[in-house]
């Protein structure tokens, strides 16, 4: 067999495992959750039903939306928050003098790789001593600085390639250098800064271990605690429904995924691996 | 006039950030490590016991297990994944029709949340009618459905599984960036030297690739070392404590009032991932300067 077709074989070959090992469990999840029963690959059949998707959308004492919502606002104020954070960072890393630079940026990038059980008890008692245990800021401030060093390490390769002409054709004009930050350089580096803005909300959005300890109940408790504490009155693990919540959850994200996939592979690649 | 001004702006512009990973990550961190030599149970007044929590964890066979477990885990995985990773790279890195749906194929594991994907896995588990044994069954590869979730060897393997589900995606994402920045001349040249593929790929793919090699591997060694969200969910430890990793066996003493030892056991966690984080940031140094 000649070269360019072992080359074509082990391909399709391996194309045909990647896209199973990846989707199947997915495409499993959406199955059950149009299931009346989950065992049907069992000794039942299948029989479809879309009661799992109305129950979590309207029995109330499941809590489902407001998880969600919970979920939307946490994540979405804090990724803005560290994204401003963020910026004002990577503008000072890439145009001021600034001395220590290297010793932050790779300082942050360090912190990063901290455990978040290393945090999260200390968080707890500080948090317990404001009175903000299972509140939005008890997982907004957090988060914050979860997400921050992949934000900053994506914006200064953003901000590093924007020219620095520009700045000095806007400073020469007697622009302050915040007017050159939100005139000059945030415009140009839009796209940029949207790339982060989404990777940020999705590593919050996934977040679980301070969701867990610092929230105790729907007011505050995200989606992916609120799903993975779901339980059924008797003992029965409600399968349909906690697929259907699983499809319903995922399905914004991979969404976005999908819409955005070349700004999340660049904004991945760009912070390289420093999640 | 103008430097010391731009010097003030750069103060103030990085202060926002030092501020917000100092009291949020920094100093709780301290506080973690200060309250590992406390007596810190609920209903007991505090009290400083020096290093008696770290004496107990040396004499805690539960810990010795949970950390043998946390240790074999990522020498398991992290090879494993990044093997995977590398192949679904090439692959990727293919000029195939419809490569874009591939790709937005390998970031869905990746974007779903690890606690969801966990519930998921736990189904398809499932002793009596889930997925992986319906496959074994009636791809003739078993005759006796597998207790998965249920024996310690079996609940490390899903747990491999259902891990690297969700990280080999990304791993590939990593290192296609890699992937397509050797230049194509490198390998026209082998070409022309009738190098096989196989040959290319060992000769001049793998040894240009080592940099983003070393970065993803350490990257994914602190994070194993870490894992929680997917062990939380799909065995809760068990059976027996034989998946017990050391986040989960920390959160267990914080959940039951005894911050004090829970916080030792978060320390040897944090210094053991350390060593790996400062490792990665020195190899995430030196390719920044390769560039």
């Amino acid at each position: 067999m000649s070269e360019l077709w072992q080359k074509r074989l082990l391909t399709g070959l391996g194309v045909a495992v990647m896209l199973l090992f990846c989707l199947l469990p997915f495409g499993y999840m959406v199955l059950t959750s149009f299931a009346q029963q989950p065992d049907y690959l069992g000794q039942a059949s299948f029989q479809f039903t879309l009661e799992n998707y109305r129950a979590i959308l309207t029995a109330e004492s499941l809590h489902f939306l407001e998880y969600l919502r919970n979920s939307l606002i946490v994540s979405g104020v804090s990724a803005t928050l560290a994204v401003l954070v963020a910026s004002l960072a990577a503008y000072a890393m890439t145009r001021l003098p600034l001395p220590g630079k290297g010793l932050i940026l790779f300082g942050v990038l360090a912190v990063s790789m901290f455990p978040p059980v290393s945090i999260v008890s200390y968080l707890f008692q500080v948090m317990n001593t404001f009175g903000l245990i299972n509140t939005w800021p008890a997982l907004i401030f957090p988060y914050i600085a979860w997400v921050l060093p992949l934000s900053l390490w994506i914006l200064v390769s953003y901000f590093a390639q924007i020219p620095r002409d520009l700045d000095r054709a806007a400073l020469i004009d007697g622009c302050s250098r915040w007017q050159i930050l939100t005139r000059v350089v945030l415009p140009v580096a839009a796209p940029g800064i949207f790339s982060t803005l989404l990777l940020a909300f999705i590593f919050a959005f996934n977040e679980f271990m301070f969701a867990l300890m610092l929230t105790t109940d729907y007011q505050a408790r995200t989606i992916p605690v609120g799903i993975a504490l779901f339980q059924g009155l008797h003992g029965q693990i409600p399968w349909g429904r906690i697929m259907a919540a699983s499809v319903f959850t995922s399905l914004p994200v991979i969404a976005l995924t999908l819409m955005f996939q070349r700004r999340i592979i660049q904004g991945l690649t760009r912070g390289a691996v420093k999640g | 006039m103008k430097l010391t001004h731009d010097k003030r702006a750069a103060a103030l512009f990085i202060l926002p950030l030092l501020l917000t990973v100092g009291v949020f990550i920094l100093v709780p961190v301290l506080g973690t490590v200060a309250n590992s030599f406390l007596r810190d149970v609920t209903f007991l007044p505090e009290r400083y016991i020096g290093l008696a929590n770290y004496r107990a964890l040396l004499n805690d066979g539960a810990f010795w297990q949970s950390l043998r477990f946390t240790c074999l885990f990522t020498l398991v995985s992290v090879p494993l994944e990044l093997i995977f990773g590398m192949i679904f790279a090439l692959i990727l890195n293919q000029a195939l029709p419809g490569r874009g749906v591939l790709r937005v194929a390998v970031l869905i594991p990746w974007a779903i949340p690890a606690a969801i994907s966990g519930r998921a896995f736990e189904l398809i588990y499932n002793y009596s009618y889930g997925l992986a044994n319906y496959l074994l069954q009636n791809l003739g590869l078993a005759d006796e459905p597998v207790n998965w979730l249920g024996t310690g060897w079996g609940a490390f393997f899903s747990l491999v599984v259902a891990d690297g589900w969700k990280t080999t995606p990304f791993i590939a994402i990593i290192l296609l960036a890699g992937l397509s920045a050797i230049p194509e001349e490198l390998h026209q040249q082998a070409r022309v030297d009738r190098a096989h593929f196989l040959q290319r790929f060992w000769r001049i793919t793998l040894p240009l690739l080592k940099p983003v090699l070393v970065v993803a591997l350490l990257f994914r060694t602190v994070q194993a070392l870490r894992i929680f969200d997917v062990i939380f969910v799909l065995t809760g430890g068990g059976p027996g404590g034989a998946t017990n990793a050391l986040s989960l066996y920390g959160y267990q003493y914080f959940v039951s009032g005894d911050f004090g030892y829970g916080s030792a056991i978060s320390v040897v966690l944090f210094a053991l991932a350390l060593v790996f984080a400062l490792l990665y940031v020195r190899a995430s140094r030196f390719q920044e300067e390769m560039r």
